[in-house]
């Protein structure tokens, strides 16, 4: 039997992003959710259930690779899954949700993170595209600081939105098959 | 611009860092708790701030002088508006902003007695300590300097301090390096450096990559075959 090898690909972002939504809209599996009811207020008021370990999608590759999606916790307090999943990954994509500012602050904490430790290719999505309201990718670049010399595309994107979802985890290939041939 | 959101969660100092980024011209509204204001943008420059009853009443105004003329304000005294409804408001929280484009027109031009880099400096310098660490967030950061940060520098008025952090900003030092090194308070480091993202003049360092990505050119160009047919 042949071992199939995993490519991996974080997910990452504040609370309420979408992530969740961006794994299931493009994996061919059933997301594997550890979702647990939110508690603190403020999160209860956005949704009722959150992630609190990792969710996972998977794109079959051919015989021998899966790509796998690993999408992290929102909240900080689960910030030492960050690490976790970031060990070993190719390339990082943190969502953004475009219409709430509020998070673009922990959204600018994780990219800190990320390129503070481990220099990938990263791509951010600047998602709910779809909704009144919403930053244009322009405006979040400029909130997150994110400089043109950082070569951190953000995208526009709609997480309920399969063709956008593909063309930002595109985006991110991309890079990093940049990377390869430099 | 087409923007809204809260000063408890967004600082003056990212607003005024989205207003710079665009140079655009619009109005900034807040909603505060006792009054509403609206501060004029032309380019990217506030030039006037006004208390105003009714928001929607704003929207109506066409030419920026028939304005103030109105108002019987001389230009020369604008700025005295923008100290007095704005900058006596940059230490609060409790407002709601929006930035909208508007079609206001400017017929000449308009004394800045305060440049919008000048206004960054002076809110970045009023951030509590939970402010400041939604960007200076990690230790391990290394900034390095863009390559127009001296006129910056020059348009924001630095104070000592802040021309002290910047002189350690080398791409090499860390926070926690050009904290030490400073010998100043974190929080005025920080709060320095804050200032600094916002106005462009130091942008995050990437880690430099020590290996290539741990997949052959052929399997990446099978995944993103892949990924194109789901």
């Amino acid at each position: 039997m042949k071992t199939i090898k995993k490519i991996k690909i974080v997910i990452a972002g504040p609370f309420s992003a979408g992530k969740t939504q961006f794994i299931n809209t493009v994996s061919e599996i059933k997301t594997v959710k550890t979702e647990r009811k939110t508690r603190a207020e403020g999160e209860k008021a956005v949704k009722e259930h959150t992630t609190v370990a990792m969710d996972f999608g998977k794109i079959r590759i051919d015989d021998e690779h899966e790509l796998y999606l690993f999408g992290t916790p929102g909240q900080s307090r689960f910030d030492f899954m960050w690490e976790i999943l970031g060990e070993g990954a190719l390339g990082i994509i943190v969502l953004v949700d475009s219409t709430d500012p509020s998070t673009f602050h922990e959204a600018t904490r994780i990219i800190n993170y990320f390129q503070s430790r481990y220099s990938v290719p990263m791509v951010v999505g600047a998602n709910k595209q779809d909704l009144p309201n919403a930053w244009s990718p322009r405006d979040v670049a400029t909130a997150l600081n994110i400089s043109e010399s950082e070569n951190i595309p953000v995208v526009p994107v709609s997480a309920i939105d399969k063709e956008m979802v593909k063309e930002t985890l595109i985006r991110l290939l991309e890079l990093i098959r940049d990377e390869l041939v430099s | 611009m087409g923007m809204t959101g809260e000063l408890r969660t967004f600082s003056f100092a990212d607003i005024f860092q989205i207003i710079l980024s665009n140079r655009k011209s619009g109005l900034f509204v807040i909603e505060w708790e006792d009054i509403n204001t609206v501060s004029y943008v032309k380019d990217g420059e506030i030039i006037f701030t006004r208390p105003i009853d009714k928001i929607h009443k704003v929207y109506t105004e066409k030419e920026f002088d028939s304005v103030i003329e109105k108002l019987r304000i001389p230009k020369q005294h604008l700025y005295k508006t923008v100290e007095r409804f704005l900058l006596s408001r940059l230490d609060r929280r409790d407002g709601r902003f929006s930035l909208v484009d508007r079609l206001i027109t400017y017929d000449s031009d308009y004394p800045v007695a305060y440049s919008i880099e000048t206004l960054t400096m002076m809110s970045a310098r009023l951030l509590e300590p939970e402010e400041v660490a939604r960007k200076i967030s990690e230790d391990m950061l290394i900034f390095e300097l863009s390559s127009d940060y001296k006129q910056i520098a020059e348009k924001a008025k630095l104070n000592p301090q802040e021309a002290k952090v910047l002189s350690l900003i080398d791409g090499e030092r860390t926070v926690f390096d050009i904290r030490k090194d400073a010998k100043l308070e974190t929080l005025t480091v920080d709060r320095s450096l804050y200032g600094f993202l916002a106005l462009g003049m130091i942008r995050r360092k990437k880690k430099e990559r020590k290996q290539k990505p741990n997949v052959s050119l052929e399997l990446l160009v099978k995944i993103i075959k892949r990924v194109k047919e789901v």
